[in-house]
Protein backbone atom coordinates (compact mmCIF):
# COMPACT_ATOMS: atom_id res chain seq x y z
CA UNK A 1 0.00 0.00 0.00
CA UNK A 2 2.79 2.35 0.98
CA UNK A 3 4.77 1.26 -2.28
CA UNK A 4 1.98 2.29 -4.30
CA UNK A 5 1.29 5.34 -2.48
CA UNK A 6 4.82 6.38 -3.69
CA UNK A 7 4.23 5.68 -6.78
CA UNK A 8 1.78 7.78 -7.30
CA UNK A 9 3.57 10.39 -5.71
CA UNK A 10 6.53 10.27 -8.11
CA UNK A 11 3.90 10.12 -10.67
CA UNK A 12 2.41 13.10 -10.03
CA UNK A 13 6.12 14.89 -9.42
CA UNK A 14 6.88 13.67 -12.87
CA UNK A 15 3.84 15.20 -14.55
CA UNK A 16 4.66 18.36 -12.83
CA UNK A 17 8.43 18.39 -13.84
CA UNK A 18 6.88 17.66 -17.28
CA UNK A 19 4.74 20.53 -16.99
CA UNK A 20 7.73 22.54 -16.22
CA UNK A 21 9.44 22.18 -18.86
CA UNK A 22 6.96 21.29 -21.75
CA UNK A 23 4.10 23.64 -20.53
CA UNK A 24 5.18 26.17 -19.10
CA UNK A 25 7.49 27.56 -22.15
CA UNK A 26 3.94 27.68 -24.16
CA UNK A 27 2.42 30.25 -21.91
CA UNK A 28 2.44 33.83 -22.83
CA UNK A 29 4.30 35.67 -19.83
CA UNK A 30 7.53 33.03 -18.19
CA UNK A 31 7.41 36.16 -15.73
CA UNK A 32 4.08 34.77 -14.02
CA UNK A 33 3.83 31.45 -15.92
CA UNK A 34 2.83 28.87 -12.84
CA UNK A 35 6.19 27.40 -11.56
CA UNK A 36 5.63 23.95 -11.97
CA UNK A 37 9.22 22.60 -10.15
CA UNK A 38 8.53 24.55 -6.96
CA UNK A 39 5.09 23.00 -6.80
CA UNK A 40 6.31 19.88 -6.97
CA UNK A 41 8.36 20.42 -4.33
CA UNK A 42 5.79 21.35 -2.26
CA UNK A 43 3.97 18.66 -2.86
CA UNK A 44 6.23 16.48 -2.18
CA UNK A 45 7.29 18.58 1.14
CA UNK A 46 4.09 17.76 2.58
CA UNK A 47 4.21 14.09 2.45
CA UNK A 48 7.60 13.58 4.24
CA UNK A 49 9.70 14.57 7.05
CA UNK A 50 11.37 17.91 6.95
CA UNK A 51 14.54 16.69 6.83
CA UNK A 52 13.88 15.21 3.63
CA UNK A 53 12.07 17.69 2.34
CA UNK A 54 15.05 20.02 3.13
CA UNK A 55 17.50 17.51 0.68
CA UNK A 56 14.84 17.32 -1.81
CA UNK A 57 14.69 21.05 -1.83
CA UNK A 58 18.43 21.84 -1.87
CA UNK A 59 18.67 19.29 -5.50
CA UNK A 60 15.90 21.18 -6.71
CA UNK A 61 17.06 24.20 -6.09
CA UNK A 62 20.94 22.73 -7.16
CA UNK A 63 18.81 22.04 -11.10
CA UNK A 64 17.47 25.92 -11.18
CA UNK A 65 20.93 26.72 -10.24
CA UNK A 66 22.21 25.00 -13.25
CA UNK A 67 19.88 26.87 -15.93
CA UNK A 68 19.82 30.03 -14.19
CA UNK A 69 23.73 30.76 -12.91
CA UNK A 70 23.37 34.50 -12.60
CA UNK A 71 24.11 33.17 -9.00
CA UNK A 72 24.54 30.11 -8.50
CA UNK A 73 23.84 28.27 -5.13
CA UNK A 74 20.62 31.08 -4.69
CA UNK A 75 17.95 28.59 -5.55
CA UNK A 76 19.34 25.91 -3.64
CA UNK A 77 19.38 27.96 -0.47
CA UNK A 78 15.87 29.02 -1.43
CA UNK A 79 14.66 25.71 -1.55
CA UNK A 80 15.96 24.23 0.84
CA UNK A 81 14.75 26.64 2.96
CA UNK A 82 11.15 26.15 1.58
CA UNK A 83 10.98 22.53 1.41
CA UNK A 84 12.09 22.61 5.16
CA UNK A 85 9.54 25.19 6.40
CA UNK A 86 6.82 23.30 4.07
CA UNK A 87 7.40 19.74 5.72
CA UNK A 88 7.46 21.17 9.30
CA UNK A 89 4.28 23.95 8.30
CA UNK A 90 2.27 21.17 7.54
CA UNK A 91 3.28 19.12 10.69
CA UNK A 92 2.20 22.05 12.76
CA UNK A 93 -0.79 23.54 11.01
CA UNK A 94 -2.26 20.15 9.61
CA UNK A 95 -4.66 21.37 6.98
CA UNK A 96 -6.54 20.01 4.55
CA UNK A 97 -8.36 22.85 2.73
CA UNK A 98 -7.59 24.34 -0.37
CA UNK A 99 -7.75 27.71 0.45
CA UNK A 100 -4.92 27.04 3.03
CA UNK A 101 -2.60 24.80 0.80
CA UNK A 102 -3.48 27.45 -1.89
CA UNK A 103 -2.28 30.02 0.46
CA UNK A 104 0.65 28.01 1.11
CA UNK A 105 1.67 27.75 -2.37
CA UNK A 106 1.72 31.50 -3.06
CA UNK A 107 3.34 31.85 0.32
CA UNK A 108 5.94 29.50 -0.84
CA UNK A 109 6.71 31.57 -4.16
CA UNK A 110 7.24 34.37 -2.81
CA UNK A 111 9.25 33.46 0.07
CA UNK A 112 11.66 31.88 -2.80
CA UNK A 113 11.63 34.87 -4.92
CA UNK A 114 12.81 36.98 -1.58
CA UNK A 115 15.29 34.23 -1.00
CA UNK A 116 16.91 34.24 -4.38
CA UNK A 117 16.76 37.94 -5.15
CA UNK A 118 18.46 38.69 -1.84
CA UNK A 119 21.52 36.11 -2.53
CA UNK A 120 21.86 37.54 -5.83
CA UNK A 121 22.30 40.92 -4.23
CA UNK A 122 19.75 42.41 -5.92
CA UNK A 123 18.13 45.54 -4.19
CA UNK A 124 16.25 48.56 -4.51
CA UNK A 125 13.28 49.29 -6.61
CA UNK A 126 14.34 46.79 -8.55
CA UNK A 127 13.82 43.83 -5.56
CA UNK A 128 10.64 45.91 -4.51
CA UNK A 129 9.26 45.79 -7.80
CA UNK A 130 10.20 42.11 -8.20
CA UNK A 131 8.33 41.18 -4.79
CA UNK A 132 5.13 43.70 -5.02
CA UNK A 133 4.08 42.63 -8.66
CA UNK A 134 5.60 39.86 -10.34
CA UNK A 135 6.52 37.35 -7.48
CA UNK A 136 2.83 37.94 -6.12
CA UNK A 137 1.44 37.25 -9.64
CA UNK A 138 3.54 34.54 -10.12
CA UNK A 139 2.54 32.62 -6.81
CA UNK A 140 -1.02 33.47 -7.80
CA UNK A 141 -0.86 31.44 -10.85
CA UNK A 142 1.29 29.22 -9.20
CA UNK A 143 -1.15 28.56 -6.14
CA UNK A 144 -4.35 28.30 -8.80
CA UNK A 145 -1.97 25.64 -11.27
CA UNK A 146 -1.57 23.85 -7.36
CA UNK A 147 -5.38 23.60 -6.16
CA UNK A 148 -6.23 22.17 -9.87
CA UNK A 149 -3.27 19.42 -9.01
CA UNK A 150 -4.42 18.79 -5.34
CA UNK A 151 -8.29 18.64 -6.81
CA UNK A 152 -7.57 16.17 -9.73
CA UNK A 153 -4.96 14.16 -8.23
CA UNK A 154 -7.05 14.16 -4.35
CA UNK A 155 -7.31 10.53 -4.40
CA UNK A 156 -3.38 9.62 -5.36
CA UNK A 157 -2.58 12.50 -2.67
CA UNK A 158 -4.48 11.05 -0.53
CA UNK A 159 -6.28 14.49 0.23
CA UNK A 160 -9.50 14.85 2.32
CA UNK A 161 -10.49 17.93 1.50
CA UNK A 162 -12.67 19.98 3.74
CA UNK A 163 -16.22 21.34 2.18
CA UNK B 1 16.63 2.26 24.09
CA UNK B 2 13.63 3.78 21.96
CA UNK B 3 12.82 6.26 24.44
CA UNK B 4 12.54 9.11 22.18
CA UNK B 5 11.72 8.50 18.71
CA UNK B 6 10.43 11.17 17.83
CA UNK B 7 13.06 13.71 19.32
CA UNK B 8 16.00 11.62 17.69
CA UNK B 9 14.07 11.49 14.02
CA UNK B 10 13.25 15.70 14.72
CA UNK B 11 17.36 15.93 15.01
CA UNK B 12 18.21 14.49 12.09
CA UNK B 13 15.51 16.16 10.14
CA UNK B 14 17.76 19.36 11.95
CA UNK B 15 20.94 17.72 10.58
CA UNK B 16 19.79 17.37 7.40
CA UNK B 17 18.60 20.53 6.54
CA UNK B 18 21.56 22.50 8.43
CA UNK B 19 23.89 20.07 6.00
CA UNK B 20 21.55 21.34 2.95
CA UNK B 21 22.11 25.14 3.98
CA UNK B 22 25.92 24.31 4.93
CA UNK B 23 26.31 22.70 1.07
CA UNK B 24 24.23 25.27 -0.25
CA UNK B 25 25.49 28.62 1.13
CA UNK B 26 29.04 26.72 0.06
CA UNK B 27 27.44 26.74 -3.71
CA UNK B 28 26.52 30.50 -3.33
CA UNK B 29 30.21 31.20 -2.36
CA UNK B 30 32.07 28.95 -4.56
CA UNK B 31 34.63 30.53 -6.84
CA UNK B 32 33.05 31.56 -10.10
CA UNK B 33 35.56 28.40 -12.30
CA UNK B 34 33.57 25.97 -9.56
CA UNK B 35 30.37 27.10 -9.71
CA UNK B 36 30.37 27.31 -13.71
CA UNK B 37 32.04 23.54 -13.47
CA UNK B 38 29.31 22.44 -11.30
CA UNK B 39 26.63 24.25 -13.07
CA UNK B 40 27.57 22.67 -16.56
CA UNK B 41 28.13 19.09 -14.96
CA UNK B 42 24.19 19.37 -13.84
CA UNK B 43 23.43 20.44 -17.05
CA UNK B 44 25.31 18.17 -19.34
CA UNK B 45 23.91 15.08 -16.91
CA UNK B 46 20.53 15.41 -15.40
CA UNK B 47 18.84 18.19 -17.30
CA UNK B 48 19.97 16.93 -20.57
CA UNK B 49 16.07 15.40 -21.24
CA UNK B 50 14.28 18.54 -19.59
CA UNK B 51 16.30 21.07 -21.68
CA UNK B 52 15.66 18.95 -24.61
CA UNK B 53 11.85 18.61 -23.42
CA UNK B 54 11.31 22.37 -23.23
CA UNK B 55 13.90 22.96 -26.53
CA UNK B 56 10.56 21.28 -28.12
CA UNK B 57 8.11 22.77 -26.59
CA UNK B 58 9.60 26.29 -27.56
CA UNK B 59 9.65 25.15 -31.60
CA UNK B 60 6.37 23.75 -31.05
CA UNK B 61 5.08 27.33 -29.76
CA UNK B 62 7.03 28.98 -33.00
CA UNK B 63 6.00 26.07 -35.62
CA UNK B 64 2.72 27.48 -36.54
CA UNK B 65 3.95 31.01 -37.50
CA UNK B 66 7.23 28.98 -39.00
CA UNK B 67 5.19 26.88 -41.19
CA UNK B 68 2.87 30.28 -42.77
CA UNK B 69 6.59 31.69 -43.07
CA UNK B 70 8.28 28.61 -44.88
CA UNK B 71 4.45 28.34 -47.30
CA UNK B 72 4.97 31.79 -47.88
CA UNK B 73 8.69 31.34 -48.57
CA UNK B 74 8.14 28.25 -51.10
CA UNK B 75 5.36 30.06 -52.64
CA UNK B 76 7.67 33.56 -53.54
CA UNK B 77 10.83 30.87 -54.27
CA UNK B 78 9.71 30.06 -57.67
CA UNK B 79 8.65 33.01 -59.11
CA UNK B 80 11.96 34.79 -57.46
CA UNK B 81 14.38 32.22 -58.78
CA UNK B 82 13.54 33.49 -62.03
CA UNK B 83 14.39 37.01 -61.62
CA UNK B 84 17.31 36.73 -59.00
CA UNK B 85 19.54 39.62 -60.62
CA UNK B 86 16.85 41.99 -60.96
CA UNK B 87 15.37 41.62 -57.18
CA UNK B 88 18.61 42.03 -56.08
CA UNK B 89 19.31 45.20 -57.43
CA UNK B 90 16.25 46.33 -56.80
CA UNK B 91 15.86 45.38 -53.50
CA UNK B 92 19.59 46.90 -52.65
CA UNK B 93 17.84 50.22 -54.18
CA UNK B 94 14.76 50.12 -51.90
CA UNK B 95 16.57 49.07 -48.51
CA UNK B 96 18.76 52.15 -49.38
CA UNK B 97 15.77 54.43 -50.38
CA UNK B 98 13.64 53.38 -47.00
CA UNK B 99 16.66 53.09 -44.57
CA UNK B 100 16.55 49.17 -44.06
CA UNK B 101 18.84 47.20 -42.22
CA UNK B 102 21.26 44.71 -44.66
CA UNK B 103 21.73 41.41 -43.72
CA UNK B 104 24.06 40.65 -40.83
CA UNK B 105 27.50 40.18 -43.02
CA UNK B 106 29.20 38.09 -40.47
CA UNK B 107 28.48 34.14 -40.27
CA UNK B 108 25.72 33.45 -37.59
CA UNK B 109 23.66 30.90 -35.49
CA UNK B 110 19.94 31.55 -34.26
CA UNK B 111 18.84 29.93 -31.06
CA UNK B 112 15.61 30.05 -29.06
CA UNK B 113 15.41 31.47 -25.63
CA UNK B 114 14.43 29.16 -23.22
CA UNK B 115 13.56 31.10 -20.04
CA UNK B 116 13.44 30.00 -17.06
CA UNK B 117 11.02 30.20 -13.73
CA UNK B 118 13.78 32.05 -11.62
CA UNK B 119 13.11 36.15 -10.93
CA UNK B 120 16.71 36.20 -11.84
CA UNK B 121 16.05 34.55 -15.25
CA UNK B 122 17.33 37.88 -17.67
CA UNK B 123 20.54 38.09 -16.17
CA UNK B 124 21.41 34.53 -17.64
CA UNK B 125 19.98 33.03 -20.80
CA UNK B 126 19.69 29.50 -21.44
CA UNK B 127 20.10 29.09 -25.12
CA UNK B 128 19.27 25.77 -27.48
CA UNK B 129 22.15 25.83 -29.11
CA UNK B 130 25.85 24.69 -28.46
CA UNK B 131 29.13 23.81 -29.19
CA UNK B 132 27.66 21.66 -31.86
CA UNK B 133 26.53 24.66 -33.86
CA UNK B 134 29.58 25.87 -33.52
CA UNK B 135 29.18 27.99 -30.36
CA UNK B 136 31.89 29.06 -28.23
CA UNK B 137 31.93 30.84 -25.17
CA UNK B 138 32.72 35.34 -25.45
CA UNK B 139 30.73 34.67 -28.75
CA UNK B 140 28.05 37.91 -28.79
CA UNK B 141 24.40 36.94 -28.53
CA UNK B 142 22.13 39.84 -30.33
CA UNK B 143 18.59 40.82 -30.93
CA UNK B 144 16.59 42.53 -33.72
CA UNK B 145 16.69 45.01 -31.57
CA UNK B 146 20.37 45.01 -30.36
CA UNK B 147 23.22 43.69 -28.09
CA UNK B 148 21.84 40.69 -25.53
CA UNK B 149 24.58 39.82 -24.18
CA UNK B 150 27.89 37.49 -24.50
CA UNK B 151 28.04 33.36 -24.34
CA UNK B 152 29.43 32.83 -21.16
CA UNK B 153 29.97 28.77 -21.61
CA UNK B 154 28.72 26.06 -24.14
CA UNK B 155 27.93 22.84 -23.75
CA UNK B 156 27.37 20.20 -27.20
CA UNK B 157 23.82 21.29 -27.68
CA UNK B 158 23.03 24.41 -24.59
CA UNK B 159 24.53 27.32 -23.79
CA UNK B 160 24.08 29.71 -21.44
CA UNK B 161 24.47 33.93 -22.16
CA UNK B 162 25.36 36.31 -19.45
CA UNK B 163 23.30 39.20 -20.54
CA UNK B 164 23.81 42.88 -19.93
CA UNK B 165 21.64 42.86 -17.34
CA UNK B 166 24.46 40.67 -14.86
CA UNK B 167 26.76 42.79 -12.94
CA UNK B 168 29.68 41.46 -14.29
CA UNK B 169 28.60 42.62 -18.20
CA UNK B 170 30.96 45.46 -19.49
CA UNK B 171 31.31 46.68 -22.97
CA UNK B 172 33.29 49.35 -24.87
CA UNK B 173 30.60 51.65 -26.59
CA UNK B 174 30.69 55.20 -28.50
CA UNK B 175 28.17 57.36 -28.83
CA UNK B 176 26.66 58.29 -32.32
CA UNK B 177 26.94 61.59 -33.42
CA UNK B 178 30.09 62.84 -31.21
CA UNK B 179 31.28 59.59 -31.01
CA UNK B 180 32.14 60.01 -27.09
CA UNK B 181 33.45 56.56 -25.75
CA UNK B 182 32.97 54.67 -22.58
CA UNK B 183 31.98 51.62 -20.42
CA UNK B 184 28.69 50.48 -20.32
CA UNK B 185 27.71 48.06 -17.57
CA UNK B 186 24.83 47.53 -15.87
CA UNK B 187 23.10 49.75 -13.75
CA UNK B 188 23.18 49.93 -9.95
CA UNK B 189 20.84 48.55 -8.34
CA UNK B 190 18.19 50.61 -6.89
CA UNK B 191 18.70 53.36 -9.59
CA UNK B 192 15.52 52.41 -11.22
CA UNK B 193 11.91 50.44 -10.91
CA UNK B 194 13.49 48.94 -14.69
CA UNK B 195 16.65 47.69 -15.69
CA UNK B 196 19.19 50.12 -17.09
CA UNK B 197 22.52 50.60 -18.18
CA UNK B 198 25.27 52.42 -17.93
CA UNK B 199 27.41 54.77 -19.52
CA UNK B 200 30.65 55.17 -17.30
CA UNK B 201 33.92 56.84 -18.09
CA UNK B 202 33.07 59.43 -20.48
CA UNK B 203 35.35 62.68 -19.68
CA UNK B 204 33.62 65.58 -17.88
CA UNK B 205 34.29 67.61 -20.75
CA UNK B 206 32.03 66.03 -22.72
CA UNK B 207 28.31 65.96 -22.74
CA UNK B 208 25.55 63.64 -24.12
CA UNK B 209 22.34 64.87 -24.97
CA UNK B 210 19.63 62.73 -23.89
CA UNK B 211 18.10 60.16 -27.18
CA UNK B 212 21.85 59.81 -28.17
CA UNK B 213 22.42 56.28 -29.37
CA UNK B 214 24.99 54.13 -27.71
CA UNK B 215 26.70 51.62 -29.68
CA UNK B 216 29.65 49.07 -29.44
CA UNK B 217 32.94 49.90 -29.93
CA UNK B 218 34.21 46.81 -31.38
CA UNK B 219 37.68 47.32 -28.66
CA UNK B 220 38.41 44.52 -26.95
CA UNK B 221 37.70 42.32 -29.75
CA UNK B 222 34.29 40.31 -27.60
CA UNK B 223 31.46 42.58 -29.44
CA UNK B 224 31.36 44.00 -32.87
CA UNK B 225 31.64 47.82 -33.90
CA UNK B 226 27.85 49.00 -34.64
CA UNK B 227 25.30 46.99 -32.31
CA UNK B 228 23.11 49.06 -30.68
CA UNK B 229 23.15 49.01 -26.67
CA UNK B 230 20.37 51.70 -25.53
CA UNK B 231 19.75 55.50 -25.60
CA UNK B 232 20.65 57.98 -23.39
CA UNK B 233 17.79 58.85 -20.78
CA UNK B 234 20.26 60.88 -18.71
CA UNK B 235 22.71 61.64 -15.92
CA UNK B 236 23.18 59.23 -13.44
CA UNK B 237 25.63 60.44 -11.18
CA UNK B 238 28.59 62.55 -11.92
CA UNK B 239 32.50 62.83 -10.46
CA UNK B 240 32.91 67.15 -10.43
CA UNK B 241 35.93 67.74 -12.49
CA UNK B 242 36.66 64.06 -13.76
CA UNK B 243 33.72 61.96 -15.67
CA UNK B 244 29.72 62.00 -15.75
CA UNK B 245 28.08 58.45 -15.95
CA UNK B 246 24.93 58.23 -17.68
CA UNK B 247 21.93 56.18 -17.74
CA UNK B 248 20.95 53.99 -20.72
CA UNK B 249 18.06 52.47 -21.79
CA UNK B 250 18.82 49.28 -23.20
CA UNK B 251 17.82 48.35 -26.78
CA UNK B 252 17.04 44.37 -25.94
CA UNK B 253 15.31 43.17 -23.34
CA UNK B 254 16.81 40.05 -22.15
CA UNK B 255 13.56 39.18 -20.66
CA UNK B 256 11.38 39.21 -22.92
CA UNK B 257 13.00 37.97 -25.87
CA UNK B 258 12.61 34.16 -27.59
CA UNK B 259 14.66 34.71 -30.27
CA UNK B 260 18.36 35.76 -30.43
CA UNK B 261 21.12 35.36 -32.88
CA UNK B 262 24.64 33.78 -31.50
CA UNK B 263 27.89 35.51 -34.02
CA UNK B 264 30.09 32.90 -34.77
CA UNK B 265 32.88 35.63 -36.03
CA UNK B 266 33.04 37.55 -32.42
CA UNK B 267 34.26 40.35 -32.42
CA UNK B 268 36.09 40.42 -35.97
CA UNK B 269 33.62 42.32 -38.31
CA UNK B 270 31.42 45.13 -38.03
CA UNK B 271 27.90 44.96 -37.93
CA UNK B 272 26.77 48.60 -38.54
CA UNK B 273 25.29 47.51 -41.79
CA UNK B 274 22.31 44.87 -40.20
CA UNK B 275 21.02 47.93 -37.82
CA UNK B 276 18.80 50.64 -39.06
CA UNK B 277 20.05 53.72 -38.71
CA UNK B 278 19.56 56.34 -36.04
CA UNK B 279 15.67 57.87 -36.59
CA UNK B 280 16.20 59.86 -33.45
CA UNK B 281 14.93 59.60 -30.05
Amino acid sequence: MAHRSRSRLALVILILIALQFYLRPRIWDSRVAPDFLLLALLVYATRVRPGTAAIAGFLSGLMMDALVPARFGAAALANTVIGFLAAWGRAVFFADNLLVHAGFIWAGVWLRDLIVLLASETTGRGLLWQLLIWSPLQGLTTAVAGVVVLVVFRNWLAIRLEE
Amino acid sequence: MFEYPERSRSRRDTIAFLVCLVLACGALFAPAPQADAMARAIRTTVLVPLIWLQTRAEEGKASRSRLAAIQAQRDSLARMAQLVPELRDENGGLRALLGLSQRLPTRFVPAEILHQSQPTDGRTLLLNVGTADGVQPFQPVVAPEGLLGVISSAESHSSIALTWAHPEFRASAYTEGDGVFGIVASSTPGASDEPLLELRGVPYRDSVPPGTLVLSSGLGGVYPHGIPLGRVIGVARELTGWERVYLVRPAANPGQAAHALVLLDGGDRAVDSAYPASGGP
